[in-house]
């Protein structure tokens, strides 16, 4: 099995297709898996062992044997994975995900605290600190 | 004239040239002191073992985002393991340090969480017969307070009856998302403080601070320069004042003469080539690792133990504020990407010691938006939900969509910072095997969580529930202690009265080298519960002033 091939298995099992939300290999192509390596070049060795043999058992038995024997390699396939995934434009949309958005706003606007009386009752309360004169 | 060109105008002092002051560290105590001390006509040369911060490397507006912060902008220097960083041996310790080597220092990836310490902070001795009072009150320091906060360029709202009253915030508060309106919807239903959040982000454009765009990555880097870090707030000014900025300096060693006064330092520069700064007086302000770590590094044939260090507590009583979390997802929407991330709000309900808890001093909460899919999914990354038996099935397949799906935009997170209680177990050490880049050793933390702050964790952490679960949470996460928590680095040079039981007097100078400073919180006698970067600035600035002051009774070499 290809290296490529090896990675969406496991990619697969990992983030499979559930309610409106698709498969990764349904999204992802591996250009962007390794688009995502090249921004973390600390994991490509971790990965390329995560990768580098068939998973005949299975994909969940194959991640259950690198989890316990290879940390590295089960961390950055991982990693990999979900964030190719959650960077894929469709994605994002499906999750209504805007990404680290610039946000506009009057810094002078009267903040809903100060007129629904919330804050009011904070100071209402009173003092909360223990004063120290003379200690 | 832009920081660049006027950084490379005020070029390196000249082999034997004696300066006035040189600063190890230009983070926000280092920053502070450059540029009072330039204005007041000092020569002054800063040593700084990072570089500048490059603004474009700074991901948060990009897609990547989430995947590269996780290494190029990790507080843990271990992880990030960056040449400008040096290691830490965290094999003995609870709580892993946070720290950041460059202009503007481990501020450069805070959440600019801006808050005073409370009054009782400076009296713990007197009011709850525990650690030790301060040489210094809270009403000393508010005036240094004020004068910081207009340098900073803070966004708040005075009038918080948990302080004494105070004058205005320079700027406006942030706005409050829906994160921190839910989390006040909490603490109003039980009837306890919040008060909407202050923080060292300007809300309108000051100096080279530009205004707050909510973007919400402040703990990666502020790639809009909002987040009000001395390389933009401080940097330009001192500068212009003359002072001279040295990156890529890392400084091994405090030198004394034969009357025990410091003559200056030695440092590797970027070229691996070791280089001799002259100085009349040394500032250290190198954080609470780093600063006992230069003193113990310093002592030489006649201070075995480390320079400044008769009395034995350089490195001792380290405290690193045992943290707590408390996620909390929610039906509705909260656009819980976007930030202030450093807090919405903020409650100093559980602040204040009450014997009938079990446990001395408190707490400061602080409600924060939970971020990107990533993070809230816990599958990756950060470990901070994942418990040690949980099977990686619990994360992953159709767990993944559904916790994702049920956390992502619909959550906020509650830090609860606990008062860490000094104690001399608690230090800094030198590693006898591992060594930074230049051969020198790394610190190594020797840290136990205490039975008080694991009693005072679990305390605010029920009653956190309490006010998440009266708003309306639908599921709830608990990490405490969080291990990647030790953002405040405090203790570790204690200042006091008496030479045989600290370092530093109360203006920051070492009993044993009158000319040797430390400016950092190295030298508080007690943590507080709040974060510390104002106080640092604060007290660095008020030490500044006395130096300058005194300039002409200092005592030199």
């Amino acid at each position: 099995m290809a290296k490529e091939q090896v990675f969406f298995a496991l990619a697969d099992f990992l983030i499979p297709a559930h309610g409106k939300m698709p498969k990764f290999s349904d999204v992802c192509a591996y250009a962007d898996v390794e688009k995502s390596l090249d921004f973390r070049i600390d994991l490509k060795e971790g990965f390329a062992r995560a990768i580098a043999t068939d998973p005949s058992t299975g994909a969940e038995a194959h991640l259950e044997k690198i989890n316990k024997q290879d940390g590295e390699a089960f961390s950055a396939i991982t990693t990999i994975a979900i964030a190719t995934y959650y960077m894929n434009p469709r994605v994002r949309e499906l999750i209504g995900y805007p990404g680290q958005e610039n946000v506009q706003y009057d810094s002078k606007a009267t903040q809903i605290y100060l007129t629904n009386g919330s804050l009011g009752h904070v100071i209402a309360r009173g003092r909360k600190y223990r004063p120290t004169p003379g200690l | 004239m832009t920081v660049e060109i006027l950084a490379q105008r005020n070029a390196r002092p000249g082999r034997d040239e004696e300066v006035d002051v040189v600063i190890v560290g230009a983070g926000p105590s280092g920053s502070v002191a450059a540029l009072h001390l330039a204005r007041a006509g000092i020569s002054v040369v800063v040593l700084e073992q990072g570089e500048w911060p490059d603004y474009d490397d700074y991901t948060g507006a990009r897609p990547e985002h989430e995947l590269v912060s996780t290494k190029l902008w990790h507080p843990n220097p271990n992880v990030r393991d960056s040449p400008n960083d040096y290691p830490v041996d965290t094999s003995t310790t609870d709580i892993n340090p946070l720290m950041f080597a460059g202009v503007g220092g481990s501020a450069t990836l805070y959440g600019a969480q801006w808050m005073h310490f409370l009054p009782s902070d400076f009296r713990v001795r007197s009011m709850d017969g525990v650690a030790e009072d301060w040489p210094f009150t809270y009403e000393d320091l508010l005036p240094y307070q004020l004068e910081i906060e207009r340098e900073v360029g803070v966004s708040g709202l005075s009038g918080d009856p948990a302080f004494p009253p105070r004058g205005a915030y320079p700027f406006p508060a942030l706005p409050m998302g829906s994160v921190g309106l839910r989390g006040a919807l909490g603490m109003e239903k039980m009837g306890w403080h919040w008060w909407p959040g202050s923080n060292a982000i300007p809300s309108e454009k000051f100096g080279e601070l530009n205004p707050c765009v909510r973007r919400g990555t402040c703990l990666t880097g502020c790639p809009e320069g909002a987040k009000s870090t001395t390389d933009r707030s401080h940097w330009p000014l001192a500068l212009k004042a003359g002072a001279r900025l040295i990156t890529r300096a890392r400084v091994k060693e405090v030198e004394t003469n034969d009357q025990g006064l410091a003559t200056g330092v030695v440092y590797i520069d970027a070229n691996g080539r070791e280089r001799r700064q002259r100085a009349k007086v040394v500032i250290l302000c190198a954080n609470g690792v780093g600063t006992p770590r230069l003193l113990l590094m310093s002592g030489g044939s006649r201070n075995p133990h480390g320079l400044a260090n008769s009395s034995g507590m350089v490195g001792k009583r380290l405290m690193m504020h045992p943290f707590a979390s408390v996620l909390a997802s929610y039906e509705d929407p909260l656009d819980s990407w976007r930030g202030p991330f450093g807090q919405q709000v903020y409650s100093l309900e559980f602040y204040e010691t009450d014997e009938s808890r079990g446990f001395v001093r408190g707490s400061k909460w602080n409600c924060m938006p939970s971020g990107g899919p990533v993070g809230v999914s816990g599958a990756t990354g950060s470990k901070v939900y994942v418990a040690e038996e949980g099977r990686f099935q619990d994360f992953w397949g159709a767990n993944l969509h559904e916790n994702v799906a049920r956390r992502f935009g619909h959550s906020l997170i509650w830090g609860i910072v606990g008062e860490d209680l000094p104690e001399e177990s608690n230090q800094v050490v030198l590693s006898k095997d591992l060594v930074d880049s230049d051969g020198l050793p790394a610190p190594q933390i020797v840290y136990k969580v205490n039975e008080n702050s694991n009693r005072l964790l679990q305390f605010n952490i029920d009653r956190c529930l309490e006010s998440v679960r009266a708003a309306g949470a639908i599921e709830t996460l608990v990490s405490t202690p969080v291990r990647e928590s030790g953002w405040h680095l405090i203790g570790t040079t204690v200042m006091g009265g008496d030479p045989k039981r600290s370092v530093v007097d109360q203006w920051g100078a070492c009993h044993d080298v009158p000319n040797l400073y430390v400016m950092d919180a190295s030298t508080f006698p007690t943590s507080g519960a709040t974060n510390p970067t104002a106080t640092i600035m604060a007290v660095a600035l008020r030490n500044t002033h006395r130096m300058i002051a005194e300039r002409r009774n200092q005592k030199v070499a």
